[in-house]
């Protein structure tokens, strides 16, 4: 995957673009999206625990479009600050928080109100007071220096337009010592200059 | 691949390691354009020193 837009790539519509796709998927996760959606999906191709996932609500689990499965990379840890950079509706964030126990914290961090909302009401229905979502970008983190301890995100850093800055901001907020735990696509062959400008495999 | 794997460490991560890998678009209308580029979803582990 290529780390920066082309230069001429309408950045400020991609992000638009982005917030309107994702903003559809959280109202309509079962409509039609060239993406996978859902804990079937989740399960399936992915790897995720069926067990853990039937124990989310059904909110949080149906709107998932993550690629990977940052949750194979080993436990986040009891008592943990972990940090869902893209939380979308939270299945991610909800299994991170199962993860981190009631003297941890799991912070999500979405540009989507209508996903945020999502993750909210997804953390009230599973009891999950450790849970807190905040609105914000993966180009600038509204997290403090060295203030978590992990740091997740699933699909979401291929969507910015600078993925450097991204990661440079979760080198910022992570604690030295800090994990991050990164699920993503990638390219195994470079794309042509007609690809790299289409949008709407950007926000795919 | 090769150039998030380079990048990471550029940017100060240590232990930077390609895990598993999923064949996220398998079944979907694009898996075609998937194949065609080897676009796979991917598990990147990396620590802060």
């Amino acid at each position: 995957m290529a780390i920066t837009c082309p230069v001429d790539l309408d950045t400020r519509r991609l992000r638009d673009e982005i917030q309107s796709i994702y903003a559809r998927v959280a109202g309509d996760p079962a409509g039609d999206f060239h993406f996978h959606r859902g804990p079937d999906y989740a399960a399936e191709l992915l790897g995720y625990d069926r067990a853990a996932l039937a124990g989310l609500p059904a909110d949080s689990a149906g709107s998932f479009a993550g690629v990977a499965n940052p949750h194979r990379m080993g436990p986040i840890g009891e008592g943990a600050v972990v940090v869902d950079v893209g939380c979308g509706a939270g299945m991610d964030l909800l299994l991170a928080a199962r993860s981190v126990g009631p003297h941890g914290r799991a912070i999500g961090v979405d540009m989507t109100e209508a996903m945020a909302s999502r993750a909210r009401a997804g953390a009230r229905s599973a009891g999950l007071d450790n849970v807190e979502v905040r609105i914000g970008d993966a180009m600038s983190l509204p997290l403090g220096d060295a203030s978590v301890d992990v740091v997740i995100s699933n699909g979401v850093l291929n969507l910015t337009p600078d993925k450097s800055v991204a990661y440079r901001e979760v080198y910022r907020v992570l604690r030295p010592g800090g994990r991050f735990l990164y699920a993503d696509i990638v390219l195994g062959a470079e794309l042509s200059e007609a690809t790299r400008r289409d949008i709407d495999l950007w926000t795919g | 691949m090769g150039e998030l794997l380079e990048v990471l460490p550029a940017i100060g991560f240590a232990d930077v390691e390609r895990r598993e890998r999923f064949d996220a678009f398998r079944g979907t209308s694009k898996e075609r354009l998937a194949r065609k580029y080897d676009v796979m979803g991917v598990n990147v582990f990396a620590r802060k020193p």
